[in-house]
């Protein structure tokens, strides 16, 4: 039996597929149920019973021989006849990529800035982009003969004439929607504000007549100004990286009292520079007075900083005018 | 505005190099935007001798100098025109180094060469070589009396300095002078400060006999002083006032006004040098006229001065507009004789005003402006007269005409300790925060354990309240050493606002619907916007930076429009944006202010090609029903889309209404707007009111599984045969309306006209899936529902169900 089984295979190995038939016949001849190999597994009974277990093992063998050199035959037949495939079902051909859509690269920054803000525990609001004299100026501690309040800088939607006091404008700053969110609201108050802001600039590389901003606002009582830094500091360091390196040093607002900005190192150690990426305060005591909030009680701080600048930053794009060219070529580098 | 440290280090003591106390500046709140080196101190350069100028015998514009340096004398050659023997001039000798660098940045080293075959041991130099001014036009000539190889440092006095630019900020006109500058870098180092006008008004007669002033305007003008040189000689000031001069960029006139601008840029006081001979009846009158003036200014421009405005008067006529530039007619020339130096205070608001409406801001008006000392004026005078005397030769008249009609005195303010700590979250003690006060020459008494009374001086008009203290106590101490706190007390925060869930929807729905965010401008051109609106509903700025941003837009179309033509101008094929954004117009209800509608819309649109031709695809453009389906989806996604009705426009436009209102509109752009925004490919829009959606109360929507049935839906196919006047639309809102909620899906599959149906007809082909969500569905279930839709079809709108 032993004997037969050795003969088979050599037969098996012996037996050459080259096309659909002779690959038939291989299956009829090994395979099929009356084929040699299941014949050959008829005929156990005839073995006697010490030897079953060897032969057995054999048999086994000779079957997973036969099943692999069908199923070996098979694959390559069938990849001789996928070359003969029509020309336009070649996987190869080129396609286009399929369109993207994708956010704006100001949304992307607003939104990343948002997540850092929201992880701090800030809500967010809006306001609206045509604001009048009391929230724009007045409530936020301008001066009336304040540079801001002059044609020169600020877009006039109506002017009176009659001490501002009708005035509307194309928002300056996201700030007055501070000024909305304490008059509507009791503290603690912890929220930012993105929107878009104008300002009466000509169109040049560095400057535009709309950008965008994000500001912060947090009223409470026994809010201090540590506190402002550290959250300034926090929003740093998720937003350009654990090691940033960074400072503040003294400003000026009308409507925060200390003012700060805060300068970021930009560039390597030996050639870099300080670039100021916000600015900031603890809300001066008339704002609160101006809101009907009483400043002995409540202290707060107050940030902004600009969207577009953080955005080129970012990115690397030296002309503010591309962020609103629209540019497809521009656009589709900010997927993902 | 410049500060020179070389100037800054005459009232203060300090080894800081320039860069770290550039670094200081910044921190204390002067920031220093720029340092930059100026002059030199000319290492290699002497004063030379010429002793004799002759013809380069190769070259006509050339001349060979002989040059007596001292101890050698050296042979060179020289272009400039106006060299000639005897002159005293500046040499720079071999080796030396240029201080101005070249165009390419480097900066030129002097060698021994030949010059058109001559050779040439050195450089006569011209002041713009020197860097000491913009003459280029020939050699510098020096003071004859100069020692013939000197060394030019000290020839000219000069040296190298540093100069700073700082930004100052509006609240510090105190920080607008060298002094002031000063004041704030001893503050931070503890040092003591040099102050020259740190002293008592000196108790001098009077001017009364040569000089009568009289202030009509005491609101506008608080004090008005002024002092008297005689026998003054005009000329070239020293060297060492010019170099301070030019190293903060200003140009030295003559010894009398270089003065003024000296004291000026020292202490931050203003004045103004009369011609003392010019001023009619020895008298000075401030007022103001009520009426339009012409004025003839220094800069010899004939200016229109607006009525109230404040003037300087002699017995006669205006002689100067005040705080902001003196008149020709009582200029100091070179043959003056004697000097009124004037001095005063005036309103910050009068100098502001004047200045504004001239469009002329001068180094004077911008410290009137911001507030200058009110208790400085006699002090400066005082000063700038002793120095003038010294320089001109003058005489100094003995006394002062002083007239102070309104008198400023020292303000004083309350600290309180616990609340400056409270404020910046530190824990100073009320001695240090008396020592920084003390060091910015605020004075300090103690009133009670925690807080002092401080007395402002007068050249601080931005102190006024408690808090601007504690930022002069926190500016001082540094706020990067405020201690940062390790945890912050937690605020619960609120759930977003349904309006913000909602634009982040949006954002997503459409970036998932394969549309690229664009960001347009929020003004456009009035003829843009013409395409859209009218004068009477739209809103303008008054005051447009240019003529392509005067109109505040209404629609969102525009800047998508714009967007397009800049892409396909640039040879783009395919485009899908979206963009959210608001729109403005005038309204009787406002939104936010009266009078002012201002909506939160998007917009969504497509141009060009769904495929450019390819090996798959024949080329295939956009249409209306890909941008339809887009939008649909987008309502479908923002959970509104079953409560949205349609209708046509009268211009065919598509209107989407929530609630009876229309909150989107589908819009083909027509070939008149293609045209005026120059598009040349097929191109479709979607607007979209957010607002109105939001105010709706459709801004959330909450998602609810709604159990998959298990049972099969049943499919029935129904042609019918309509006018050609009746649209889809029409014919699908009444079967949905018929049929029910078995109704699971409504499709067109065919739309046929043709001759067999008649004139005027057409047929419109449905598939309708009904679903029941507790039985398998038979024809018997639905055959009764198809056939009330077709009464109801024939009934409404004369539709016949074809066989």
């Amino acid at each position: 039996m032993i004997e037969e089984i050795k003969n088979l295979r050599k037969e098996i190995a012996g037996t050459e597929i080259t096309n659909e038939e002779t690959l038939e016949a291989f299956r009829l001849k090994f395979l099929s149920r009356k084929g040699l190999i299941q014949t050959m597994f008829a005929r156990m009974s005839e073995v006697p019973q010490e030897e079953r277990a060897s032969v057995g093992k054999a048999m086994n063998e000779v079957k997973q021989q036969a099943e692999d050199k069908f199923r070996k035959g098979k694959d390559s037949l069938t990849q001789a006849t996928a070359t003969q495939l029509r020309a336009t079902d070649d996987i190869t051909l080129p396609v286009a990529p399929a369109y993207a859509g994708s956010l704006h690269p100001l949304t992307q920054t607003v939104n990343e800035m948002k997540d850092i803000f929201f992880r701090l525990g800030f809500d967010v609001a809006y306001g609206p982009e045509i604001e009048d004299d009391f929230h724009n100026f007045t409530a936020l501690n301008f001066p009336p003969d304040h540079p801001a309040r002059d044609m020169q800088d600020t877009f006039f939607v109506q002017k009176s004439g009659k001490e501002n006091a009708e005035d509307l404008v194309m928002r300056t700053h996201t700030s007055p929607v501070q000024i909305r969110l304490m008059k509507e609201t009791t503290p603690p108050i912890r929220s930012i504000i993105p929107g878009r802001v104008f300002r009466n600039e000509a169109v040049t590389a560095k400057s535009y007549f709309q950008f965008n901003q994000m500001e912060g606002l947090f009223v409470d009582e026994k809010v201090t100004m540590g506190e402002l830094i550290e959250t300034l500091v926090m929003f740093a360091k998720m937003m350009y990286g654990e090691h940033v390196k960074y400072r503040v040093r003294p400003s000026f607002f009308p409507f925060t009292e200390p003012s700060i900005e805060m300068d970021v190192w930009w560039g390597s150690d030996f050639d870099g520079q300080w670039l100021e990426i916000l600015g900031a305060g603890m809300v001066d005591p008339n704002v609160f007075k101006a809101v009907d909030l009483d400043p002995e009680k409540y202290t707060g701080y107050a940030f902004g900083m600009g969207v577009d600048r953080i955005a080129m930053l970012r990115y690397g794009i030296d002309d503010i005018r591309i962020l609103y060219e629209n540019d497809i070529r521009f656009l589709n580098q900010f997927t993902g | 505005m410049k500060i020179s440290y070389s100037w800054l280090k005459k009232y203060i003591e300090t080894d800081l190099s320039p860069e770290e106390a550039a670094e200081k500046l910044t921190l204390t709140g002067l920031e220093v935007e720029d340092v930059e080196t100026f002059g030199s101190d000319f290492d290699g350069f002497v004063v030379g001798n010429v002793l004799k100028v002759m013809d380069h015998p190769y070259a006509d514009q050339l001349k060979l100098c002989k040059v007596d340096i001292g101890k050698k004398e050296l042979q060179i050659v020289c272009g400039a025109d106006n060299v000639a023997p005897g002159q005293k001039v500046p040499v720079a000798k071999i080796g030396a180094t240029l201080p101005i660098p070249m165009d390419d940045g480097s900066k030129m080293k002097i060698r021994k060469m030949k010059i058109r075959g001559e050779s040439s041991e050195g450089m006569i130099c011209s002041e713009s070589e020197l860097g000491l001014s913009d003459d280029h036009s020939g050699i510098m000539v020096l003071d004859e009396n100069l020692q013939t190889g000197l060394p030019l440092n000290k020839a000219l006095d000069v040296s190298e300095d540093t100069v700073f630019e700082i930004g100052l900020t509006p609240n510090r006109p105190d920080a607008s002078c060298h002094i002031g500058v000063a004041r704030d870098l001893a503050a931070v180092e503890e040092i003591q400060i040099q102050n020259p006008y740190d002293k008592d008004e000196p108790d001098s007669g009077d001017l009364s006999k040569w000089i009568d002033i009289n202030i009509e305007d005491t609101t506008q003008c608080h004090r008005y002083a002024a002092k008297i040189v005689q026998n003054v000689t005009v000329g070239e000031s020293p060297n060492w006032l010019k170099n301070r001069l030019r190293a903060i960029g200003l140009r030295p006139i003559n010894n009398v006004v270089d003065v003024t601008n000296f004291v000026l840029h020292e202490i931050g006081q203003p004045l103004h040098a009369f011609n003392y001979e010019k001023l009619a009846k020895q008298k000075i009158v401030v007022k103001s006229f009520d009426k339009d003036l012409e004025f003839e200014t220094l800069d010899e421009v004939k200016r229109k001065v607006p009525a109230g405005t404040l003037f300087i008067c002699d017995g006669e006529k205006p002689v100067a507009i005040a705080g902001v530039m003196g008149g020709v007619n009582s200029e100091v020339t070179e043959n003056a004789d004697t000097i009124l130096i004037e001095s005063a205070y005036f309103n910050p608001s009068s100098i502001r005003k004047s200045s504004k409406s001239l469009g002329l801001q001068t180094d004077s008006s911008y410290r009137f402006e911001r507030g200058i000392d009110p208790n400085l004026a006699r002090r400066a005078c005082e000063r700038a007269a002793a120095l003038m005397a010294e320089l001109t030769g003058g005489k100094l008249l003995d006394g002062c005409s002083d007239i102070h009609p309104v008198k400023t005195d020292p303000k004083k303010i309350r600290l309180r300790v616990r609340r400056l700590n409270q404020l910046l979250g530190t824990s100073l003690d009320i001695d240090f925060a008396a020592k920084v006060l003390h060091n910015l020459e605020i004075k300090t008494t103690t009133a009670g354990t925690d807080e002092l009374e401080c007395t402002i001086p007068t050249f601080r008009p931005d102190l006024t309240r408690e808090v601007d203290l504690i930022e002069e106590v926190g500016r001082i101490y540094d706020y990067n050493n405020i201690p940062r706190p390790k945890t912050a007390p937690f605020i619960s925060p609120k759930p977003l606002s349904s309006w913000e869930k909602m634009h982040s929807r949006v954002h997503r729905i459409a970036t998932r619907l394969m549309y690229k965010e664009i960001s347009t401008n929020s003004l456009l051109s009035g003829k843009e916007e013409d395409s859209f609106s009218d004068e009477k509903t739209r809103l303008r700025t008054l005051n447009p930076v240019s003529q392509e941003a005067t109109t505040l837009r209404t629609t969102l179309l525009g800047g998508f429009l714009k967007a397009l033509n800049y892409n396909l101008n640039r040879n783009a094929k395919q485009l899908r944006f979206y963009e959210t954004g608001h729109v403005y117009r005038k309204s009787s209800n406002g939104t936010w202010i009266d009078g002012v509608e201002e909506h939160s819309k998007l917009l969504m649109g497509l141009c060009g090609y769904r495929f450019t031709e390819n090996w798959k695809n024949r080329a295939q453009y956009f249409t209306i029903f890909d941008l339809k389906s887009d939008l649909e989806s987008f309502f479908e996604q923002m959970g509104i889309q079953p409560y949205l009705t349609t209708q046509v426009s009268e211009n065919g436009e598509l209107n989407y209404l929530l609630e009876n209102t229309v909150i989107a509109t589908l819009t083909r752009i027509s070939d008149s707007l293609a045209g005026a925004f120059d598009i040349e490919l097929p191109a479709f829009a979607a607007e979209v009111d957010l607002t109105l959606i939001h105010q709706a109360g459709y801004a959330v929507r909450e998602i609810t599984y709604k159990k998959i049935s298990r049972y099969p839906a049943f499919e029935y196919d129904a042609a019918y045969t309509v006018d050609q006047t009746v649209s889809a639309g029409q014919l699908s809102d009444f079967i949905r309306q018929t049929a029910g909620e078995k109704l699971e899906k409504l499709e067109v599959f065919d739309v046929y006209e043709g001759k067999n149906l008649g004139k005027g007809k057409k047929s419109i082909a449905f598939r309708l899936t009904f679903l029941d969500r507790n039985k398998t569905l038979t024809i018997n279930d639905v055959e009764p529902i198809v056939q009330k839709i077709t009464r109801v079809l024939n009934s409404k709108l004369g539709a016949k169900l074809r066989s």
